[in-house]
């Protein structure tokens, strides 16, 4: 029996629907309150506005769809009730009761399938009224801006050997086979408890132990029968709950198995990864519906959501109902239903001569339903034989539902797996699973209880099995042929009558619920040149809703495949897609509140106390300026200056071929780059476009120390990376020590006396000239100094290891005390730079930037053996530069916006892309690309500004210390 | 009120003036073109049916506020042919032109959206510069002024740009190729392409085999496949793109939104689904599967934009391939080394929304034998001439 029973009295509790109070028992879902209640009108559908009721009772179908506690689109049937609740129906105006816009239902005729692609075009400014008002009656729930970000959620990454999908019969038996064969199970199940559909249907779980006795003393399909013993549903589920090798995950779904079985898990608020080395698929099936006239009525139900109401929810279904079966669950739901006090007018049959009976019901055979009578809920059903007359009319409250069944298979075809439909058991099974990949249970077709624990258990042992002699892709696999076998078996018993749409010529017969799609509409699509499934899923939108065709698919296939005269296997399937079931956005997206990682530098802490202003380049916070930009300038041009550069990309690469690297890398030259010293290189890609620059440091003979921009630090660990790949041979170790090395940079004419208080070195120009690369004791940490200068001043560059980062940040300050020295922040050192016209790669250059072009023809050595990007770099050399990165000044005392253009005849001649006002020169400055005939000393350009034109002179020297003779000092 | 076929079925005839190898946007719309400029014994080759690729996987975003001059002329007349094309295939394609935003979330973001601005003015092409408060004007629903990590700090705003019915475009073409007598094949692979002294004789495909001077390779994912089949090496290299809609909701967001700081865009559907998407993956691949990661970083760079969808579902996940060139740009035409072989290729991320433009130029070219000038710069031999496009600078996520 369900696990239900034994629990103490369920506690009474309230909740709100629609403004109104609805009791519920403790544990019972939302749907089975409403229903309890007397509610049976819980949303409206998606185009005609049809009232709609309790369906599937599973998550799956789109009837119960509500907004709840301000979420929309909650299905309210797996949705537990709990105290204060507030659910609302929606699309409905004023209210689900009573929709005024259900007049879309009178007016069908006039909206037949694709009718939008035919109105509402002519004229043309008509489209943007329609479809506005459209857009007032679309979609389904209402988000509100005020809710829902409030969520807390969490992601967990776990291994496992063997995953088992599903908590049904087959995947208790396989988690239990494979952990008893010695590996580690994980067995994720959606349900709150495990037992997959037995939990509502307790006579079929009963019949286990009864089918166990009749099948020890036959058993022919067993290959050894002592390897498989068959176990109450109970004893089953204590011995995988208390089993150690196996781990429960409940009330989870898989909603995706992406490649290497990599599954993608919600538990409520959490999302599960989930690493499987095997994965058995064992997800069962869910119930279809029978396309029928009025087949959407409020009462027309699933055998198995009726189920689910009864037992699980313990509701009842007071007055007469019908069912409409033609297989052994819908005498078992009648019996059901019969002794919880339905009464029973009618089990209507699709089959001739069904195996099954009921005890005083009265039952159609051969017959099946044709339509539902009533307009808001179920009054009556008219039934026929198949070939449709004659029709008499049943009275009931309930139309009961036992049709067949869809597979669960969506993962398997997600992963790979080859499925046919296989017409003698009327559902897709497995041709060829993927390696590492096992079903069982229904979704292999094995509806028997006995068929689905022997199946379970064969794939368990089989993915066991696996770890330890991995099977091939093409391989022939035992448990297939097993299956084949066990289906072949049922046959006699069970013979799928492919009953997916009764007979009859009614318009309103509702393939796909989600979309209001018609058994008609399917076949005028068709009938239109839309005949191809997937074509016909985007004409029609069947299948495109929230159900994403778990309720219409084998319908709509089945009608595609009938209309076109083709065979259901020839018609195929729509490509199965994750998420298996909807998944919410904060599910996916985690705890995160702030969804990017910051980076700080270890000198963070010191520049906020400082008052800086921070502000982002890429992940980081670096300071933009602390206080004032012109004394911050003033600082590091009159006396010195630090500012913090350890979010500098820094790469350390060792190594005998080092050098043969960084010649291939690199444009410009480095076997001649002596130890101890520095030089500063771009990289090119093939096309020989700049995408970044830094400087390499020679620290001996097989050690350079490379840094990269702020902004391409990732990139460019990729790209040496991606080379290197290729170059197993070459003898370089590359190690990322970006986050290792802080780093800072003095400069300024004093500097050099504020850095001699804090280290023995020799620092005199002599020693440490202009691009010398050396590692000493600064403020007694082992330092990388290089002296560079970016900002054109006498300048060091500090690399420390990061602990000590601030220790030496600070002690350069005190050392510099003496000299007022300044911390100096990202605005003013831009100004520096452009003083010095040093170009910022990415802001200075695009995607069609070369380095003769962007004013560094000088570094760009075509003589040297291949390098990336030679071919190209010779190339653009041979036919002249087009373009080119020049300095300017204008005359006027404006600064332009960056990206303003520079026009030549009206036309685009170029833009600039650094500006600013610069104290040396007592003007603007900038830079700027400009065809290559105007980039010439003394030319005039024009920039426009504010729908003006501003002249401006192109100059060829740096603004500042032409001579360099300061840098130098 | 009986039915009419969009589309007829044909025997495969042995010779067609033009054959077109691609039954998606482009080649529709190229084969559709051509009949109106009277070529009209034409075939379109399709190996799966109608809208398979990308015409079908694309998130279905038309706008022109491109980089370059080339970009902006080009896509400008794409949203024209776009705007009358409903009237010209009577079929409505239902094109929302409810404005496109493209957020910048720092500085170098401001500059490039800036100059992409100034130069779509220059070119006439309605697209200006945003600042918080107009934005939030514009999409309510935005996290404009909330807390953010990178707020955003300013959007080109392109009023003329908005989302269209990907398929009814296709179909439209499909039929509009159908009227004016040209052939569409579904289901028909090209197997091979017969080359005889640098010039096209045949086409074969499993059906059999089709004489003819012209072939068009307007094909995506398998570019360089049918290319090579003619002894062309192209420079492309095939990404996937993933893209992903949520369950149906009331409609709230009007424009599209696209920001590439944070590697997302969405709009939203006339049925209110909101559909999302990034960039194109890193690395190079012919997968069609789609990744957790994506689904992952599009839902969390979508909650910092709209930090109460949390409670948003997903319904459905999907990847299509794009062929990257070198320099982010398209290319068409033809080529000196194979006369009668043209192609119009290498779409990336921006193929749908060029179709008209292309198919419109490239029927030009096909029924003149002369380039159209705005076809010029987006010919094959710029590779070799070193005279690349540049919208690589502007097309992080472009869509």
């Amino acid at each position: 029996m369900t696990s239900e029973s034994g629990t103490t009295q369920p506690e009474s509790i309230e909740f709100e629907f629609d403004g109104h109070r609805v009791h519920a028992e403790s544990g019972q879902s939302v749907a089975g309150a409403l229903h309890a209640a007397g509610e049976h009108i819980v949303s409206r559908s998606f185009k005609y506005h049809r009232p709609r009721g309790l369906l599937c009772m599973s998550g799956r179908c789109p009837n119960c769809i509500c907004t709840v506690d301000g979420t929309p689109n909650v299905r309210i049937c797996t949705q537990a009730a709990k105290p204060g609740m507030v659910v609302k129906s929606q699309n409905a105006w004023p209210s689900v009761k009573f929709d005024l816009l259900r007049i879309f239902d009178k007016l069908h005729r006039f909206m037949p399938v694709g009718f939008y692609y035919k109105r509402m075009y002519k004229p043309r400014w008509m489209w943007p009224v329609w479809e506005k008002f459209i857009r007032r009656i679309a979609g389904l729930g209402t988000i509100n801006r005020e809710h829902g970000a409030e969520g807390v959620y969490d992601k967990q990454n776990l291994f496992t050997d063997v995953a088992v999908i599903g908590g049904g019969l087959a995947g208790l038996n396989a988690a239990l086979a494979a952990a008893d064969a010695g590996v580690t199970v994980t067995l994720i199940d959606e349900q709150s408890e495990l037992g997959g559909h037995l939990r509502h249907d307790p006579d079929l779980a009963e019949s286990i132990i009864s089918r166990n006795a009749l099948a020890s003393g036959s058993s022919a399909s067993q290959p050894d029968a002592s390897a498989f013993r068959l176990i109450s549903l109970s004893d089953l589920i204590r011995r995988v709950s208390e089993h150690p090798a196996i781990t429960v995950i409940s009330s989870a779904g898989v909603f995706g198995c992406y490649e290497g079985n990599y599954l993608g898990i919600q538990q409520g608020q959490r999302m599960i990864r989930l690493r499987a080395a095997q994965v058995i698929v064992a997800t069962g099936c869910w119930e279809r519906p029978l396309v029928f006239e009025n087949n959407d009525l409020p009462g027309v139900m699933l055998a198995s959501g009726a189920q689910r109401l009864l037992h699980l929810d313990h509701c009842q279904f007071p007055g007469e109902a019908v069912v409409v079966t033609d297989n052994a669950q819908g005498y078992r739901v009648a019996n059901q239903l019969k002794a919880a006090g339905t009464r029973i007018t009618a089990i209507v049959d699709v089959r001739d001569n069904p195996p099954e009976s009921a005890d005083g019901i009265r039952t159609f055979r051969g017959h099946t339903i044709i339509s539902a009578n009533g307009s808001r809920h179920v009054s009556g059903a008219v039934i026929a034989p198949l070939a449709g007359h004659p029709k008499q009319t049943l009275s009931c409250r309930w139309i009961v539902q036992a049709v067949g069944f869809t597979p669960a298979n969506s993962l398997l075809y997600q992963n790979g797996c080859k499925l046919r439909y296989d017409e003698s058991v009327d559902q897709a099974v497995v041709i060829q699973h993927v390696p590492s990949m096992y079903s069982a249970g229904a979704v292999n077709a094995l509806h028997d209880p006995r068929d689905a624990a022997l199946d379970g258990q064969h794939a368990g042992l089989a993915a066991a099995e696996s770890l330890r002699s991995p099977r091939l892709c093409g391989e022939t696999e035992p448990s297939i042929a097993e299956a084949t076998q066990r289906r072949g078996e049922r046959k006699e018993d069970s013979v799928p009558s492919c009953h997916y749409v009764s007979p009859s010529g009614a318009k309103k017969k509702f393939v796909c619920l989600c979309e209001d799609v018609t058994e008609k509409d399917i076949c005028d699509a068709i009938d239109e040149g839309y005949s191809n499934i997937e074509t016909l899923k985007r004409y029609s939108t069947v299948s495109m809703g929230p159900c994403q065709g778990k309720m219409c698919q084998s319908a709509s296939i089945a009608i595609c495949a009938r209309h076109n005269g083709q065979s259901i296997a020839e018609t195929g399937v729509t490509t199965a897609r994750p998420p298996e079931q909807p998944l919410p956005l904060g599910v996916l997206a985690g705890r995160a509140l702030h969804f990017s990682l910051v980076r700080r530098t270890p000198m963070n802490a010191w520049h906020e106390k400082a008052g800086a202003k921070m502000g982002d380049a890429g992940n980081w916070k670096r300071p933009q300026v602390y206080s004032s930009v012109d004394q911050e300038y003033e600082a590091v041009r009159q006396r010195a200056g630090v500012i913090d550069v350890s979010t500098l990309g820094k790469i350390e690469l060792r190594g005998a071929d080092v050098v043969k690297f960084l010649e291939f890398i690199y444009p410009n030259r480095f076997a001649n780059l002596k130890v101890g010293r520095v030089r500063y290189g771009v990289i090119c890609d093939d096309a020989g476009i700049l995408l970044d620059d830094g400087t390499i440091a020679r620290l001996g003979d097989d050690r350079f120390f490379l840094t990269t921009t702020t902004g391409n630090a990732d990139a460019i660990d990729s790209w040496f990376r991606w080379w290197l790949a290729g170059r197993p041979e070459w003898d370089v170790r590359m190690t990322n020590v970006s986050g290792s090395y802080a780093a800072m940079n003095l400069a300024g004419p004093r500097s050099r006396e504020v850095l001699k208080k804090l280290t023995d070195a020799d620092l005199s120009s002599d020693v440490m000239p202009y691009l010398a690369a050396s590692e000493c004791q600064i403020a007694g940490v082992s330092a990388i100094v290089l002296r560079i200068g970016f900002v054109g001043e006498l300048g060091y560059e500090i690399h420390v290891p990061s602990q000590f980062g601030l220790h030496v940040w600070e002690a350069i300050l005190e050392a510099g005390r003496e000299f007022s020295i300044s911390p100096f922040g990202l605005e003013a050192q831009r100004v520096l730079r452009l003083e010095k016209k040093h170009l910022l790669p990415g802001i200075d250059t695009d995607a069609l930037s070369n380095p003769l072009e962007a004013d560094l023809p000088w570094i760009v050595k075509l003589d040297k053996d291949d390098f990336i990007g030679k071919e190209s770099l010779a190339r653009a050399q041979q036919r002249g530069d087009r373009n080119k990165l020049v300095g300017f000044r204008l005359s006027e005392f404006v600064v332009p916006d960056l990206a303003s253009l520079v026009l030549c005849d009206g036309k685009l001649g170029g833009r600039i892309t650094s500006c600013g006002y610069s104290p040396a020169v007592g003007g603007t400055i900038g830079l700027a690309w400009v065809p290559a005939n105007l980039a010439r000393n003394g030319e005039t350009i024009q920039i426009q500004v504010n729908g003006r034109m501003i002249p401006a002179v192109v100059q060829d020297e740096p603004f500042y210390d032409p001579s360099g003779s300061k840098l130098k000092s | 009120m009986t039915t009419q076929r969009m589309w007829r079925e044909h025997e495969l005839q042995d010779q067609y003036d033009v054959v077109i190898i691609g039954g998606g946007v482009h080649g529709l719309a190229t084969a559709y073109y051509l009949t109106q400029l009277g070529v009209r014994n034409i075939a379109v080759l399709e190996a799966k049916y109608v809208g398979f690729g990308g015409s079908g996987r694309n998130t279905a975003i038309v706008r022109s506020n491109y980089r370059t001059p080339e970009g902006i002329a080009f896509y400008d007349l794409s949203v024209k042919l776009y705007e009358q094309l409903a009237a010209d295939l009577e079929f409505n394609v239902m094109f929302s032109q409810h404005g496109h935003l493209t957020l910048a979330h720092n500085e170098k973001g401001v500059t490039g959206l800036t100059e992409r601005a100034n130069t779509n003015q220059l070119m006439g092409v309605n697209s200006r510069i945003i600042f918080p408060e107009e934005i939030q004007r514009i999409v309510p629903d935005l996290n404009v002024f909330g807390h953010s990590r990178f707020p955003i700090q300013a959007a080109l705003y392109h009023p003329p740009g908005g989302i269209i019915r990907h398929d009814a475009v296709v179909w439209a073409f499909a039929r509009g190729v159908d009227r004016g007598g040209g052939h569409v094949h579904q289901k028909t692979e090209v197997t091979g392409i017969e080359v005889q002294n640098g010039q096209v004789e045949a086409v074969v495909t499993n059906r059999g085999r089709i004489k003819t001077k012209t072939v068009l390779n307007a094909t995506a994912g398998y570019a360089g496949l049918i290319s090579k089949m003619v002894g062309l090496e192209i420079p492309i290299e095939t990404h996937p793109l993933q893209a992903a809609v949520t369950e149906p909701l009331k409609p709230f967001l009007n424009s599209v939104i696209v920001s590439s700081t944070l590697h997302v865009y969405v709009s939203q559907t006339d049925r209110g689904e909101l559909v999302l998407g990034a960039e194109v993956d890193d690395h190079a691949s012919y997968s069609l599967r789609g990744t957790l990661s994506f689904l992952e970083g599009a839902a969390t760079h979508l909650l910092e934009l709209f930090p109460h969808l949390a409670n948003v579902k997903i319904l459905r996940q999907w990847a299509g391939l794009c062929d990257m060139t070198p320099d982010y740009s398209p290319i068409m035409g033809g080529t000196p080394d194979v006369k009668g072989f043209l192609m119009t290729v290498g779409w990336g991320t921006y193929g749908f929304k060029a179709g008209p433009a292309s198919g419109f130029l490239m029927a030009e070219l096909i029924a003149s034998g002369k380039t159209p000038p705005k076809l010029e710069p987006f010919a094959l031999t710029r590779f070799y001439e070193d005279r690349l496009v540049g919208e690589k600078a502007a097309a992080s996520v472009s869509h």
